[in-house]
């Protein structure tokens, strides 16, 4: 499904992503840790060919991207649902706005719009709020939203970006929850966080990474926090840092 | 393939247009100024080119000939002029009716004609032109080569006529085409700033549309309708102003432009091709920045 080797990725000389290479098989769910600056959202970017990679080769459904045409890349990213860390729901529409949206740039039929619009706000448990606008939501909310947004199309493949970064323990639960069902059902998921505790409950295979390069790849939860990150209960939010010089 | 039809994109560029109404409220404002001035310079370009080719087709070419010609060289001559391109008309003036035609123009003086004695006046024949040979450079070689046909005494021409209509035509055309070419790259500026700010002010949405797999066409469709619709309407209302203005002229004025070449205001066919012309320079500029924001 994602197939990565040995690629490199500089921003202005300094290497961002180096010599990364990996497999995620379809229907996998794997996360991707490290601390931030370790290069996990320039590695989603890659694959979600929002970036280019400078080095290496990239196959993703079968395809390589280095040969994909520019305007093959819409059609490659409705195989991929991709939930972000601010949601990049548009506010002044509403719930139900915001996953139609979705549908119609794939050309959904109109008719058939109303129908999964409702669906996949009922598999996130969002349908009685679809009248509302983003900011009437809890950050939650907002995330289970973007959710289905991100599933409406039914792709094969789920990528997240800190879907959890903004999210109380709660929420952060019910959403990977969310992920762990969309997985089950057949959907590969990739996630990429910082949450180390989620991570370590969820028994899923882990991809360290620290500046740019891949430390440690595939144990199931069995794996320790980097050295370089902590975690702590705070406030009831969940909030990981870096220590710098930690052992 | 599934995808939406026209209705669609037009749908959401209307949906566009109002949520940026004062921005493209005064863009259509800009437009109509400068298209309001393409449209007096067309009115006053056709209704000198309607005088011009008044004159044109005043102006004659006389071939004097010789004395003492056969009607058979006289026929041949006339055949030779009369296929030579460009002629409209030849008109044989004998020697007789010259000299009426002089007399009458020197009425009250006729006593100079005849202190002449005997006729000077050669027989002549008398060309017109049509109106797009009627050009200084193609007359003066003409008028040469007819110089050497046998029989042919002398040619004379308006020469200075001529040169003035020919230098007349070029300043229209030219002018005319640089003031176009001008107001176009305006129109296309206008638009392009428009466009490019109804872009900004969606800038999250189209980023987003990009990030869950919307193609170009899809993202710049209802952008292009909105650029070639603003610029279409800055056309019209131009128009609208322009006759508004022309028809409110005092009736004394009206009627002399119009009895000076029959011209009335702009034709149809001008009308339609300044609103289609504007309407795809509102698409070139919107597809400028349309392109450059997705790049």
């Amino acid at each position: 499904m994602i197939q990565l080797y040995r690629v490199t990725k500089y921003y202005e000389g300094v290497p961002a992503l180096n010599d990364v290479s990996f497999i995620v098989n379809k229907g996998e769910f794997a996360f991707v840790t490290g601390p931030s600056g370790a290069g996990k959202t320039t590695l989603l970017k890659i694959i979600f060919c929002v970036e280019r990679a400078d080095e290496g080769q990239i196959i993703i459904q079968g395809q390589n991207t280095f040969r994909l045409k520019p305007s093959s890349i819409p059609y490659l990213r409705r195989n991929m649902g991709f939930v972000f860390q601010d949601y990049k729901l548009l506010l002044h529409k509403s719930i139900f706005e915001n996953i139609a949206l979705a549908l119609k740039v794939v050309g959904t039929p109109y008719g058939d719009i109303e129908r999964r619009a409702y669906q996949v706000l009922k598999k996130v448990g969002m349908e009685n709020k679809r009248h509302l606008v983003p900011p009437k939501l809890s950050g939650g909310e907002q995330q289970k939203v973007a959710v289905a947004r991100a599933l409406v199309n039914e792709p094969q493949m789920l990528l997240a970006d800190e879907p959890t970064g903004n999210l109380d323990p709660e929420s952060a639960h019910e959403v990977f929850g969310l992920f762990r069902d969309i997985n089950m059902k057949g959907t590969t998921v990739l996630v990429a966080t910082h949450d180390w505790e989620t991570v370590k409950k969820m028994q899923r295979r882990i991809i360290t990474m620290e500046r740019g390069m891949v430390t440690d790849d595939g144990s199931k939860g069995a794996a320790k926090p980097h050295p370089r990150i902590s975690t702590k209960q705070s406030g009831g939010v969940n909030e990981t840092r870096l220590i710098e010089g930690e052992p | 393939m599934r995808g939406y039809g026209p209705f669609y994109f037009l749908g959401e560029a209307f949906r566009g247009l109002r949520a940026n109404s004062v921005v493209n409220l005064l863009a259509v404002g800009t437009i109509s100024m400068a298209m309001l001035i393409v449209g007096f310079f067309l009115i006053v370009f056709f209704h000198i080119q309607s005088a011009v080719s008044t004159m044109s087709d005043r102006l004659e070419m006389s071939v004097y000939l010789k004395e003492g010609l056969t009607q058979h060289e006289k026929d041949f001559l006339l055949y030779r002029l009369k296929t030579e391109p460009g002629v409209k008309k030849v008109v044989f003036l004998s020697k007789a009716e010259a000299l009426a035609e002089f007399t009458k123009e020197l009425k009250g003086q006729e006593t100079l004609i005849q202190g002449l004695g005997e006729n000077p006046l050669p027989d002549s024949y008398e060309l017109n032109f049509d109106r797009h040979y009627a050009e200084s450079r193609r007359l003066e070689a003409l008028a040469k080569k007819i110089s050497s046909y046998p029989g042919v005494e002398d040619v004379t021409y308006g020469k200075q006529g001529a040169e003035i209509l020919s230098g007349l035509y070029k300043l229209l055309t030219y002018g005319g085409l640089s003031l176009a070419v001008l107001l176009g790259i305006s129109v296309v500026f206008i638009i392009s700033n428009s466009v490019r700010l109804a872009l900004y002010s969606r800038g999250q949405e189209i980023e987003l549309m990009q990030w869950i797999g919307a193609t170009r066409s899809f993202i710049q469709g209802p952008f292009l309708i909105e650029g070639t619709f603003l610029a279409m309407l800055g056309s019209a209302l131009a128009i609208g102003i322009l006759a508004a203005l022309y028809y409110s002229l005092p009736t004394d004025v009206m009627l002399f432009l119009s009895r000076m070449n029959g011209l009335d205001f702009l034709p149809p066919s001008v009308v339609t091709y300044m609103i289609v012309g504007s309407g795809l320079l509102g698409l070139i500029g919107g597809m400028i920045s349309v392109n450059k924001f997705l790049e």
